[in-house]
């Protein structure tokens, strides 16, 4: 497998660019705690990551043309979706701080995991390109 | 920039809620204030937030959030009629002998103050979030 062509790889830079996004969001559902009428939003990315890998499955070889086609797996990009359909205060406003700060701590614990794996990913580069040196 | 915007959204609901607390406090400190440039009592005020939203770029997604925040959207005057003290003493008595002062509950504003206060404590923990997130994001490939 080829450095820049590792799929784990790009799939941990996607999964970063998910968590800061996400990041934002908590941030401006936090921000907007006291705006009557407001919404929160959430950022959807590791389901729909998951279910992609779900379908992609294993590769199917096509050595004839009537063999199955492989579908191409849907791409997974990180989603806003707002939360509309809920009431907390009478205001209208549905932000929970307790959930948000949750999520926020959730989000930071899983941000960094992911810098943690590329890194050792780039180690495990390292490691191959200096071993090989001797 | 990505990560950058999340300190501009939580510094906007800083600024806000700073400056309802402000507001807070002036009604606090005018409890008691018969007399105004406008004439008459003090009024109450209150503030109102607005979500903030860039001007929106199609779907709403990773390349287009468009929220950035919160914003005050205005600080309105409250219209209830002001309590009457009876005080003909008093140098700002009406002819009827009663004093108007400002219709203020000290219980709603200090419920007022702490609900502020707690927004902004939770959106400093939100800046402090995004600032590690930011020094996790340094240390890729050391």
């Amino acid at each position: 497998m080829f450095l820049f062509g590792d799929s784990t790889l790009f799939r941990l830079g996607k999964g970063l660019d998910a968590a800061a996004l996400r990041q934002r969001v908590i941030a401006h559902n936090l921000a907007n705690l006291n705006t009557p009428g407001f919404k929160r939003s959430a950022v959807t990315f590791e389901e729909t990551l998951s279910r992609a890998k779900d379908a992609a499955g294993l590769p199917l070889a096509r050595t004839h043309e009537r063999h199955l086609r492989q579908t191409a797996a849907p791409a997974a990009e990180p989603r806003v979706t707002t939360e509309t359909d809920t009431y907390r205060r009478i205001d209208g406003n549905n932000v929970d701080i307790e959930q948000e700060m949750l999520e926020m701590v959730a989000n930071q614990l899983r941000y960094n995991s992911y810098v943690q794996q590329v890194n050792s990913r780039f180690n495990n580069w390292r490691y191959v390109i200096n071993e090989g040196r001797r | 920039m990505n990560l950058f915007t999340s300190f501009q959204i939580s510094g906007s609901a800083l600024t806000a809620e700073k400056l309802r607390l402000d507001v807070i406090a002036g009604n606090i400190a005018n409890m008691s204030t018969t007399r105004t440039a406008a004439g008459g009592p003090y009024r109450r005020r209150t503030v109102a937030f607005a979500e903030d939203l860039a001007a929106s770029r199609g779907r709403n997604d990773s390349v287009s959030f468009h929220g950035r925040g919160v914003r005050v959207d205005r600080i309105y005057a409250d219209h209830r009629p002001p309590q009457l003290v009876f005080d003909p003493d008093h140098p700002d008595a009406g002819e009827d002998g009663y004093v108007r002062y400002p219709n203020i509950e000290l219980a709603k504003e200090m419920t007022d103050m702490i609900t502020a206060l707690r927004s902004y404590e939770a959106n400093t923990t939100a800046v402090n979030t995004a600032k590690s997130l930011y020094l996790k994001a340094l240390e890729i490939g050391r």
